[in-house]
């Protein structure tokens, strides 16, 4: 084995890209492998970074295995959830490009949420809580909110990313504010207007861009278009024609 | 550079977004508080979020379920620590509390037959009925209802990426405190927040990241909750009982500390064995997870330890049974999945189809201890029949109270714990705030100083990283504060929590304000170490083992003798600590809860000895019955076991 072989199986090598106050800047980080067959985790590397070259380091993490949603990051380029997305040689991570960068990998989550502000869940009460939700419902509660579904998405792109600070919430929608709109609808608990209130929101959202675009894709594989954006608008087209 | 100081006015503050804080926000803005809710981490992601989802709801399996029954349950579990009034207001509220969890879009599992949401088919352990609910998607079902509480009505201001830095108090004359509000960091917009506001919930959750390995709860456990309270004057109670899971993974690292299983799903031949394949802890479906924890403890001090430093969970008896072995399986896949998931993607094939030995670990993962409150949430201090000298405003849900477990938590508790408790402490704090005029102007200085206090910290200079120093302290807390512990070793915690306490000043901080990580490790940091002080003071105190406090220089405290709980609280230079006596249980009950519990011991060593053709057929038996009472109760797809096993969780 030559030297530069036996140094592969040692050491990783990847970008970081830190941000601040406005700035990228690509850092070099070797990752010094546990053992020789070790395939680390982007958040293996974060924290490894974290420790060793780059001790104030900013990136989100929280149950390290996939449930909490709040580890997202691009992996060259792409939406990755970083605890469990393996790191190859030469990859580079980066704060998602959808959303507000604050610092390094750290990126401003809540103008998604605040776009549903006291637009969810009203009134909600009295109503019959046992009823079987159905097996779609179900679908749409897995969802564990880590953004990726914002990649590509038209709808979201027709957003300024930076929100100013008057304006909070994001005018536009995305597939995570569709599915929990979707889920009202699926909801065996929700009233009828209750149901409609929620088309009504994924259209003032700008659900109309969801008709000439393919699909979106989800960061833990919910079927966003068949589950979400196409029952939406076949629910559209049906108050349309009466 | 200096951060800017912003002012808001709010009748409560709600600290964190899980189970608990979302709950509190929802009642108190229901009863018509004006709310705002801070969070370090994005909106309910939460351990309420990340959990196995199954939550403890009295009545739900049988009607004789009564209240006293539950309040029983947990009295005994918790080894008599519990606080009595807590552990009925528990079982009073658990169906109520629920359904308010539901009206926000939780949606269990309803039985065909009873019309009702359906609790798993046995009861866990530690409860004598069923009453156990599981739920599709685990605890992310749960964060979506807890999000949508906070989201839905806009009344509910939040604030995500909001560091909790103090909370401020106030003399009164007859020298209690009341809150006037708390100074926070949003790092999301490079601001200081001081909050005035007469009532504060603190819901921020555990501790479990003072130690690694942990399993995998939130990384911002980092005991945020009893330090702000304990710095604002709290006192806490039972510090010393943390629960570890004992079977978590020991590698590869991505997968370290994370849960494998639990003592249940061991099932009936599970064994524990040290490096030499001996037995050194049987009938391990029975044990409690500390008696775990500590088998495997004593058998690492003793050399005895696996490469990894844990031992051998050996459930290949199980699996070779040759007519139960399958059901087995079915069995361990069901009954916790996302452990199973875990175990399947860092195991080798033949592990994890239980053919071979699993290495296994304990894991720090819930805190039973906890600020010291009554059943209203509201915090309280002081011996029995003295005045009450807790902190006026201040109130705890969720894993940041004390009082409710002692020194076991049984499982499907903690989310039905957030919920009652977190609704009680939302109703208190708004009824608090409505009685308190508004603050004493002059008191505005109190939260200047503290202002000044961090602006001071902005472009500290030093050789050193919080965040490293953060790390020491997880090794040496694992260590010396884990699931083994003794005098030595709580004297060591103490001289290092000092030493690390000077090295504060030296700590370096950059000169940004917006998302300053270098502050926010600080910040955690200090949290940490008080946490940490104040739990190795409540250890030392407690000179027996007894729950999640195991003393490998002592004896078991026995059920027998009189409980009490510890208090700790700070004061001038240092951290007092007293013992607070509380109730036992009934003789005759104890006599007789140790009397099943020998006699369930005894048929689990003589099952594990039969030849394996009696006990297969024995075990056969056994899991049929698990499924039979399953079938009843599934509507969908009957027949298959996919439908009577895969998607659920039996114990």
């Amino acid at each position: 084995m030559t030297k530069k072989e036996t140094r592969a199986r040692k050491y990783l090598n990847v970008t970081i890209v830190t941000h601040l106050e406005g700035k990228d800047m690509p850092v070099n980080f070797k990752y010094k492998k546990r053992h020789d067959r070790e395939k680390p985790m982007a958040l293996d590397v974060l924290l490894q970074a974290q420790e060793t070259k780059l001790p104030e380091l900013a990136f989100r993490y929280g149950c390290r295995a996939r449930n909490c949603g709040v580890c997202t990051i691009d992996i060259n380029g792409l939406p990755r959830i970083a605890c469990r997305s393996v790191v190859r040689e030469n990859d580079k991570l980066k704060a998602m490009s959808t959303l507000p960068v604050i610092t390094d990998l750290v990126v401003r989550r809540d103008q998604i949420s605040r776009q549903l502000r006291g637009k969810i869940y009203r009134n909600s009460g009295g109503n019959d809580l046992n009823v079987d939700a159905s097996e779609d419902y179900h679908e749409l509660t897995s969802c564990i909110e880590c953004y990726a579904c914002l990649h590509n998405c038209p709808m979201h792109e027709k957003n300024s990313i930076d929100p100013s600070e008057s304006n909070e919430r994001y005018e536009y929608g995305n597939p995570f504010s569709l599915l929990k709109l979707q889920t009202i609808v699926m909801d065996p608990v929700s009233s009828n207007s209750q149901k409609s209130d929620a088309i009504t929101q994924a259209v003032n959202l700008g659900l109309d861009t969801c008709l000439n675009c393919p699909g979106c894709k989800c960061g833990i594989g919910i079927d966003l278009k068949g589950k979400v954006v196409n029952p939406l608008i076949s629910a559209l087209k049906k108050i349309a024609d009466e | 550079m200096q951060i800017s100081l912003v002012w808001k006015q709010y009748d409560v503050l709600v600290v964190g977004s899980g189970g608990a804080g979302s709950n509190a926000a929802e009642t108190a803005s229901e009863m018509g508080a004006s709310v705002l809710v801070v969070a370090k981490d994005p909106l309910s992601a939460s351990d309420t979020k990340i959990s196995e989802g199954i939550a403890t709801v009295r009545a739900s399996g049988s009607e004789d379920d009564t209240e006293d029954t539950l309040s029983e349950n947990l009295q005994l579990a918790g080894g008599d620590l519990p606080d009595a009034n807590i552990t009925s207001a528990f079982a009073r509220d658990s169906q109520t509390a629920y359904d308010k969890v539901r009206a926000n879009g939780l949606r269990p599992k309803i039985s065909a037959i009873t019309k009702n949401p359906d609790p798993l088919p046995l009861p866990m352990g530690g409860h004598t009925k069923r009453r156990s609910i599981g739920h599709k998607n685990s605890g992310v079902a749960f964060g979506h209802a807890n999000w949508n509480s906070i989201v839905k009505d806009a009344k509910i201001d939040y604030k995500e990426d909001c560091w909790l830095v103090d909370i401020i108090t106030e003399n009164n004359k007859d020298h209690s405190k009341s809150i006037i509000g708390a100074l926070i960091y949003d790092a999301q917009r490079g601001e200081l927040l001081a909050v005035v506001c007469a009532s504060i919930v603190v819901a921020s959750g555990g501790l479990s990241t003072i130690y690694f390995p942990k399993t995998d709860t939130m990384r911002g456990n980092t005991g945020d909750s009893y330090a702000i309270a304990a710095r604002a004057g709290a006192e806490l109670v039972d510090m010393e009982q943390i629960q570890f899971l004992p079977f978590c993974l020991t590698s590869p690292p991505a997968f370290e500390g994370l849960l494998g299983g639990e003592p249940v799903t061991a099932s009936y031949l599970g064994v524990l064995r040290d490096k030499n394949k001996k037995v050194i802890l049987d009938g391990v479906y029975l044990r409690t997870r500390a008696e775990c924890s500590a088998a495997i403890m004593k058998a690492v001090e003793d050399g005895r330890g696996t490469k990894n430093g844990g031992a051998y969970l050996d459930m290949t008896a199980n699996k070779r049974a040759p007519k139960s072995g399958v059901y087995f399986m079915n069995f361990l896949k069901g009954s916790l999945p996302s452990a199973y998931n875990n175990v399947r993607q860092a195991m080798s094939k033949s592990e994890a189809q239980c053919e071979d030995l699993w290495e296994v670990r304990p894991s720090a993962h819930y805190m039973m201890g906890g600020i010291r409150v009554d059943e209203n949430c509201s915090s309280i201090g002081g011996s029995k029949g003295l005045k009450n000298d807790g902190i006026l405003g201040l109130f705890a849900a969720g894993q940041a109270m004390g009082g409710l477990f002692g020194a076991n938590r049984l499982g499907s508790t903690s989310l039905t714990e957030g919920a009652v408790f977190g609704q009680r402490a939302g109703k208190n704090a708004a009824n608090h705030a409505r009685n308190i005029s508004g603050m004493n102007p002059l008191n505005k200085k109190l939260f200047m100083e503290k202002a000044k206090k961090i602006n001071s910290l902005i472009g500290q200079k030093g050789h050193l990283h919080a965040s490293r120093i953060k790390l020491s302290v997880q090794r040496k807390c694992w260590e010396n504060l884990g699931p083994i512990r003794d005098e030595a070793r709580l004297n060591k915690t103490k001289l290092f929590i000092s030493k690390t306490r000077k090295k504060l000043k030296n700590v370096k901080i950059s000169n940004s304000t917006k998302w300053n990580q270098g502050l926010i490790e600080y910040l955690e940091l200090e949290n940490m170490i008080d946490t940490a002080e104040l739990m190795a003071i409540a250890a030392l105190e407690r000179k027996g083992s007894l729950g999640g406090h195991v003393r490998a220089d002592c004896r078991n405290i026995s059920l027998f003798s009189k409980p009490y709980s510890t208090i700790v609280r700070f004061v001038n230079n240092g951290v007092n600590v007293t013992r607070l006596p509380r109730k036992q249980t009934e003789f005759k009950k104890l006599i007789k809860f140790k009397f099943e519990e020998q006699k369930k011991f005894l048929g689990a060593k003589i099952l594990r000895l039969m030849p394996m053709i009696l006990k297969d057929r024995v075990l056969e038996k056994r899991y049929k019955k698990i499924m039979n009472i399953q079938k009843a109760s599934i509507t969908v797809q009957p027949g298959s076991v996919e439908a009577a096993f895969g998607d659920r969780k039996i114990l």
